[in-house]
């Protein structure tokens, strides 16, 4: 069902926790559990890729403009889903100022579950130091003014990030006890980044963790995550966005019950099927379109897809995924006009 | 022969296409019990079995061809369908993959011995920038199980790479890749780089990945597009019949 309404004005980060804990908001927040960093922006605050990914000053430049620019309700300080694995050892492709920096998964440096084991410089590493600095930096500069995003990957990522895709998923099928054990100790790098981002001043924290439908079955999300994702509410206790990209209706109503705020959704799914699927059991974020609305259209389409988001009763708006890098900037300040225009004409203020 | 092996004619009620029912059925008319149960081990992704199978049929007699044509293309024609309808997904398409490769092991240097003729050439790879190759890989599969002959350039390729396969390797259809929103635009440098140097008439282009869309794919000029590894295995069938008519 549609956020209910509240009648005073609410800062971002109030508005944003507020949509995370099921509370009446003012308008529906416009979030980014992932990255909303574009080249134009990377220009106009001079910190470009890759240096923004690896140095903390600049991260935190280039991450608030998504609040100080595009009008958006959070700020969320990465743009990548590199850190963890690269504190763990993985080989990275950097790329330049126009692509996301990338785990090399052809080369993967564990094989077994006995080679999982928690570097003692983890939360130190470069990669891993940059993210948390941008966060208290960001809280020291906005405060509780805007709700500070932190990220903290979830253990069956990191696994195709370490063991490489294709021999995790074939372990899958060959040894699932071993696999649920792999799983199991991976979570440690999820709960100790995540803490760490929380000490740091993150108010919310994305957790990505790719069972996609494109990959895997509604079944498998079921068996072997949905328990291991349940425990993360206990382990983090901010409000965390999960994030799986592609089709994804089919474990919604699994993903429902884990307890998390809310739940990242990409537009292969559509925005009502979707709320069909959750059936109130947890909030969703999403699903503009990247490639093809948000990139290649103009805001007149953005508005549309925005709007058919919040017909639907979707809490927060979001683009699905990391928006691809040279997005216009017009079509991105289109969200959060749309989303006003909307609650402006459907919800009746004077009622409350 | 009709189905006797249990197995697969559970797996076989999965193919519910009327098309696709009559020539999966009439595949397996010429598939004897032994052939039967590799295709059938291939599905369920026992490669151990197939592995067995293979030597033992080839140990009495059968000849490579027959063994693949009748045994592991019929078991992988069920995993295509099944994987395109979603009944299964990728771990259970990269075991029936590894059962095939063990069936293959076998048979290869015997077919490549005998100069059989392939379907057609493709070169593949995953975009400039890329480096996913998930996808990619599973089209190789389901291309290479369908009787083509394949060269994988991996991941992050150039433009420059893809050209100089095509030329190599005289293949007649390319095959790209790309999961990224920040790479998908490397697919249309490409397809610029085969018209600068003069070859874009050579050669058929298909594209793919999660985020291409047909829509794009036309936008960026390339000449198909698959949403899934069964869909390239078409399209590539498509395009090489193209190709061959404006030769």
């Amino acid at each position: 069902m549609p956020s209910t309404k509240f009648a005073g004005t609410l800062t971002a980060r109030e508005r944003t926790l507020r949509a995370l804990r099921g509370e009446a908001v003012d308008r529906p927040p416009v979030t980014n559990p992932t990255n909303v960093a574009t080249v134009e922006l990377m220009d106009l605050v001079e910190a470009p890729f890759p240096d923004a990914n690896r140095d903390p000053e600049m991260n935190a430049r280039l991450a608030a403009t998504g609040y100080t620019q595009l009008g958006f309700d959070a700020i969320a300080p990465y743009f990548s889903i590199i850190q963890e694995s690269s504190a763990l050892g993985c080989e990275m492709q950097w790329e330049g100022k126009d692509n996301w920096p990338t785990v090399r998964m052809s080369y993967p440096i564990w094989k077994t579950v006995d080679d999982i084991k928690m570097p003692s410089d983890f939360l130190e590493h470069p990669d891993n130091r940059t993210i948390i600095e941008s966060i208290r930096l960001l809280k020291q500069e906005f405060g509780d003014e805007v709700a500070i995003v932190g990220k903290t990957m979830g253990p069956w990522t990191l696994a195709y990030h370490v063991f490489g895709v294709e021999p995790f998923l074939l372990a899958t099928v060959d040894d699932p006890p071993m696999v649920m054990d792999m799983l199991h100790r991976l979570k440690q790098f999820t709960i100790e980044f995540g803490l760490a981002q929380i000490e740091a001043g993150a108010d919310v924290l994305t957790l990505p963790d790719h069972a996609t439908g494109d990959l895997v079955s509604g079944e498998y999300y079921r068996r072997f995550l949905m328990d291991l994702h349940h425990e993360f509410v206990e382990d983090l206790p901010v409000p965390i966005m999960l994030h799986i990209c592609g089709s994804t209706t089919d474990r919604m109503p699994y993903i429902a019950t884990t307890g998390m705020a809310a739940f990242h959704f990409d537009s292969k799914n559509d925005p009502q099927e979707a709320m069909d699927a959750v059936d109130g059991g947890i909030n969703l974020v999403g699903n503009l379109n990247n490639p093809v609305t948000l990139y290649s259209k103009g805001p007149e389409e953005v508005r549309a897809e925005v709007f058919k988001c919040l017909d639907a009763g979707v809490q927060l708006i979001a683009p699905e995924c990391a928006i691809p890098l040279k997005t216009k900037l017009e079509n991105l300040l289109e969200i959060p006009r749309a989303v006003e225009d909307w609650a402006a004409e459907h919800w009746d203020y004077s009622e409350n | 022969m009709p189905i006797v092996n249990e197995g697969l004619e559970r797996e076989f009620e999965w193919v519910t296409r009327p098309g696709e029912q009559k020539h999966i059925s009439e595949a397996l008319d010429l598939a004897d019990e032994m052939m039967q149960e590799i295709a059938y081990q291939l599905i369920i992704g026992k490669n151990l079995e197939v592995d067995r199978l293979t030597k033992e049929c080839l140990d009495k007699g059968y000849t490579a061809n027959h063994i693949l044509d009748n045994g592991l293309l019929n078991g992988m024609a069920i995993v295509g369908v099944k994987f395109r309808d979603n009944v299964i997904f990728v771990p259970e398409v990269l075991v029936a993959a590894r059962a095939m490769k063990a069936g293959m092991a076998h048979l290869e240097p015997i077919l490549s011995a005998s100069g059989i003729e392939p379907i057609g050439t493709v070169i593949m790879g995953t975009v400039k920038g890329d480096l996913h190759d998930i996808g990619k890989n599973l089209c190789i599969m389901m291309l290479r199980g369908a009787g083509w002959v394949v060269h994988d350039l991996g991941v992050d390729t150039a433009p420059e790479e893809f050209a100089d396969a095509v030329m190599e390797f005289e293949a007649q259809v390319v095959g790209m890749s790309a999961l990224l929103t920040t790479t998908m635009p490397n697919m249309g440098r490409t397809i610029s780089y085969f018209e600068d140097i003069g070859l874009r008439d050579e050669v058929r282009i298909m594209v793919g990945g999660a985020p291409v869309t047909r829509e794009f794919a036309d936008e960026m000029g390339a000449d198909g597009y698959g949403e899934n590894a069964v869909d390239c295995v078409e399209t590539a069938v498509s395009l090489l019949a193209l190709q061959k008519e404006l030769a």
